[in-house]
């Protein structure tokens, strides 16, 4: 049992419009006290939702939804912090490439283009990658989300 | 077509993860701003939130999940 009896809801958002969702639920709970939000989370990888902290029912978060312009609807049911609290640490972006792993460029001057990972700076999360089909070997340090993994190396599957 | 003018990209401070309105960080004092953040977390009530206890956040406020 934890201290505090909240409850996490999921409200539905219109695409891209998660960050201006979060904001409006501070303006429409200010200046009522019928509704109780104590937090509200915008996961990057959940596109299209926003979490929602409080300690009232879903009948509550109902209200909610008709007072802000781009939440849709809540999602049935409730969940605990501990089915979300994965959303609040941000895993690294180059967790799951090793040196060898072959990752096409989706961004920058070489986007499009497939590469080979020389070397990993985790601190930093950027790769230093060679392309794939450059003649000469020139080492290209790009960011960790710039890249998508086309197939890993042999010794991390 | 109207000619929608672009949102301002909001800077997050690098020490607390406050997301900052003006030059500088209201809280920290420093000016060790990014504009390269991901992930956004409203905390309006400190006291009663299990999310602010677990992020160790204290103030309300807006902040970033992942600052780069």
């Amino acid at each position: 049992m934890t201290e505090y009896d909240n409850k996490i809801y999921a409200i539905k958002t219109t695409a891209k419009q998660e960050r201006t969702v979060a904001d409006n639920v501070i303006k429409a709970i200010e200046g009522q006290k019928d509704i109780r939000v104590v937090a509200v989370i915008v996961p990057e990888e959940l596109k299209g939702y926003v979490l929602v902290e409080s300690p009232d029912s879903l009948a509550r978060m109902e209200q909610l939804v008709e007072l802000i312009p781009h939440a849709r609807a809540v999602v049935r049911g409730a969940t605990a912090l501990s089915e979300v609290e994965h959303f609040l640490v941000p895993k690294p972006v180059v967790s799951g490439i090793t040196e060898g792993t072959i990752v096409e460029i989706i961004a920058g001057p070489f986007k499009g283009e497939k590469a080979v990972v020389k070397r990993i700076d985790t601190g930093k999360e950027e790769i230093t990658v060679e392309l794939y089909e450059s003649m000469v070997p020139i080492p290209i340090t790009v960011r960790g989300d710039s890249v998508r993994v086309v197939e890993r190396s042999e010794e991390a599957a | 077509m109207a000619v929608r003018k672009a949102k301002k990209q909001l800077r997050v401070c690098r020490e607390c993860h406050r997301v900052v309105d003006g030059e500088a960080c209201v809280i920290c004092g420093t000016s060790n701003l990014s504009e390269d953040w991901a992930g956004y977390l409203v905390i309006i009530d400190p006291e009663h939130s299990e999310i602010a206890k677990k992020m160790k956040i204290t103030m309300a406020g807006r902040y970033a999940l992942k600052v780069r």
